[in-house]
């Protein structure tokens, strides 16, 4: 159903990854992650209570956003850190390469950072000819296949283990290999000491707290820990609305998190940062920059989809997605993914290609319901097809078919001579009253679902001759 | 983009914001059941593929230590300067054990850093428990460095039972300023790991490989 107009739409993307090993590997990813995640929900008794908890404190702080960065900003500076702040993704890279040639640094090492892909900084900084290496094991793999992460969590779900094993022997001179164990040795020894030699760490932030300047990362492998201990420079880049009040805000959220992500009751590793070394500290970086990002979060929070912005980026909603699980990640076109991609991509990108991303979704509810902090996704994807409608975004044909759609069934009588229509029509076409493909333009609807039989007399028809006068 | 500017069209976004009301917060620490620390801070720590030993007394943990070092053909270990057991270091030390020096100078950093790079084992001493995550929560600070938790292969942890709480958030609750105290801290559940090979699961992939949890009396 989505736009002929737009030669790049998420149909034609998706159709491009159904049925490929692609998706089916995400498939069996996501099943994975949901099972786990069902289990740590599950056994947990707070959890109802902290989800609430945690609701509570991601709207408060977007209520009182700019309070808080003003405060997270004169904590981090009181702490001997800087503070740099980006309108767009143009700025956010300027600002990173500037902080990195006046340290003179040529070799960075990252630890996976979503809002770094989103504003595309490693091509930046390699045109600028400094070697920036990704650390996280997928995004590690994803670099050297030159491939983009296809989900937020587990990078390379898409790939085999023989791909890797291809792609180590390829780019690394490794002895092939297609053990998982093997292969992480090999990751291991090759980064370690890039990170001990590298001049500069840039991570993401999972969490800042706003009374202590603080910044929270996670991760599983320790790379986010390296990246940010090892070398001399840490820089951190932050989406403006990753921000809560206290650090006991923060243990609230962080309860929730990994369950939700993976089905872990907390992540490995919860590294908690206020400034740079501070003197008596035996290690640690000696000086640290903090970017924070707008690049299209304001416009977000002006409007009707501000709760998007609440997100903690857990990947849950993604996993519980039935249109993500048979697309991947991929299919989405952007960095943000799944349900939750599909509201904040048209919002910081604009609706322009990314209008029929709110119509990758069947509506079903169940982002909401795994949601930690309970966002209404399905409402939002809902008030997003209602702007992309009212801008005239649909195909003609669609926009047609609608309207007129809408004028059959606001009228009684055109409405009962249709139901009439459609039941001697299809009546051929049934058997067991399923019809299992529609001819014409309705074989779209057929291709995946089969459809019920509409009933030879329709309910209002029934009622009026047994019971009505 | 100057920081007025960039806060005061935070601020203007904010005036059209929709936004849904947050919902009545509960008393969420009182969900849970009641349990014994101990026990759950084991299982859960096991579950997520650390090696508990103990409880054992404060004299007990120099040769404890020492015994697990040995296990895993140690020849140089970091260790923090204050654990919650005093001779572990000596215990090392004794049996053939190298003590890496672990300042960093700001200048000479890398060749410092360079000689974490081959260091077998770290020991820490833990400031928390968290029962139902099995976790260990790391301070760090001076004669604290981070490096002993995350450059060796196997990481010893002391961790003495009267710093066990209940989870994160009830431990978050009692210390409401910590994360600003200190440069650095962090909580440890269980060894560095990774599922990105098609979610296989693989220890010790960029932080330590093994960790032992040393409990004490």
């Amino acid at each position: 159903m989505t736009a002929m107009a737009d030669p790049v739409t998420f149909l034609s993307r998706a159709e491009a990854l159904i049925g490929t090993h692609e998706s089916e590997a995400v498939a069996n990813g996501v099943r994975n992650f949901l099972t786990m995640r069902d289990q740590a929900v599950g056994e947990f008794a707070a959890m109802d209570s902290m989800r609430d908890r945690a609701r509570s404190i991601r709207l408060h702080a977007l209520r009182h956003l700019d309070r808080l960065l003003g405060r997270f900003a004169d904590e981090v500076e009181a702490a001997g850190g800087r503070v740099h702040w980006a309108a767009d993704a143009a700025e956010a890279r300027d600002i990173a390469s500037q902080i990195l040639e006046e340290s003179g640094a040529r070799l960075v090492v990252k630890s996976k950072s979503m809002v770094s892909e989103e504003i595309e900084l490693n091509q930046h900084l390699e045109q600028r000819g400094l070697e920036v290496v990704e650390t996280d094991l997928g995004e590690f793999i994803a670099q050297l296949a030159e491939d983009t992460p296809s989900h937020i969590i587990a990078p390379v779900m898409h790939m085999t283990r023989e791909d890797v094993g291809r792609l180590f022997a390829d780019r690394l001179g490794a002895d092939y290999t297609d053990d998982p164990a093997e292969l992480n040795r090999i990751a291991r020894e090759h980064l370690r000491e890039i990170f001990l030699r590298a001049d500069a760490g840039i991570t993401g932030v999972n969490m800042a707290i706003a009374e202590s300047g603080s910044l929270v990362l996670v991760t599983n492998e320790g790379n986010g820990r390296l990246v940010s201990t090892a070398p001399k420079t840490h820089i951190a880049l932050m989406g403006m609305e990753r921000i809560v009040s206290r650090w006991e805000d923060a243990a609230v959220v962080l309860e929730t998190l990994a369950r939700s992500a993976t089905g872990q009751r907390l992540s490995v590793y919860t590294n908690v940062i206020t400034g740079p070394r501070r003197p008596h500290d035996p290690d640690g970086p000696e000086a640290l920059h903090v970017i924070v990002i707008d690049n299209g979060r304001s416009n977000v929070l002006s409007g009707r989809t501000a709760e998007i912005l609440a997100c903690i980026r857990c990947g849950a909603c993604l996993n519980a997605c039935p249109v993500f699980q048979t697309t991947g990640g991929h299919a989405y076109g952007t960095v943000y993914s799944g349900p939750m991609g599909a509201i904040v991509t048209p919002g910081l990108h604009g609706m322009g290609p990314w209008w029929d991303l709110p119509y990758a979704s069947t509506l079903c509810g169940a982002c909401e319901e795994v949601c930690p902090v309970r966002i209404q996704i399905p409402r939002m994807l809902l008030e997003l097809r209602r702007q992309a409608a009212e801008q005239g975004r649909l195909p003609a044909w669609l926009q047609r078919g609608v309207s007129r759609y809408a004028g059959i069934v606001t009228d009684e009588r055109k409405w009962s001579r249709a139901k009439r229509w459609a039941a001697r029509l299809s009546a051929p076409l049934a058997r067991d009253g399923w019809i299992r493909r529609l001819p014409g333009p309705g074989r779209g609807w057929t291709t995946s679902r089969d459809m019920r039989q509409p009933a030879a007399q329709s309910f209002q028809d029934w009622w009026r001759q047994n019971r009505g006068s | 983009m100057d920081r007025e500017v960039f806060l005061a069209r935070v601020g203007r976004a904010s005036l059209t914001s929709v936004l849904p009301d947050p919902p009545a917060t509960p008393a969420y620490l009182a969900d849970l059941p009641p349990a014994d620390l101990l026990t759950l801070f084991r299982a859960r720590a096991q579950a997520v593929n650390a090696v508990v030993h103990g409880p054992m007394s404060r004299h007990g943990a120099p040769r404890s230590v020492a015994g697990i070092a040995a296990g895993h053909h140690a020849s140089s270990f970091l260790a923090w300067d204050y654990l919650p057991a005093p001779g572990v270091a000596a215990a090392l030390h004794s049996s053939g054990i190298d003590r890496l020096d672990h300042d960093v100078p700001n200048n000479g950093r890398l060749e410092h850093q360079l000689a974490y790079g081959p260091v077998d084992i770290g020991v820490t001493g833990a400031d928390a428990g968290l029962a139902e995550s099995g976790s260990i929560v790391l301070v760090h600070g001076e004669g604290r460095p981070r490096m002993a938790s995350l450059a060796p292969e196997v990481h010893i942890v002391l961790l003495e039972l009267d710093v066990l709480e209940r989870s994160l958030a009830h431990w978050a609750h009692k210390n409401p300023d910590l994360a600003g105290d200190t440069t650095n801290l962090v909580l440890v559940t269980g060894p560095s790991r990774t599922g990105d090979i098609e979610q296989q699961l693989n220890l010790g992939v960029h932080g330590p490989r093994h960790l032992h949890i040393v409990m004490i009396k």
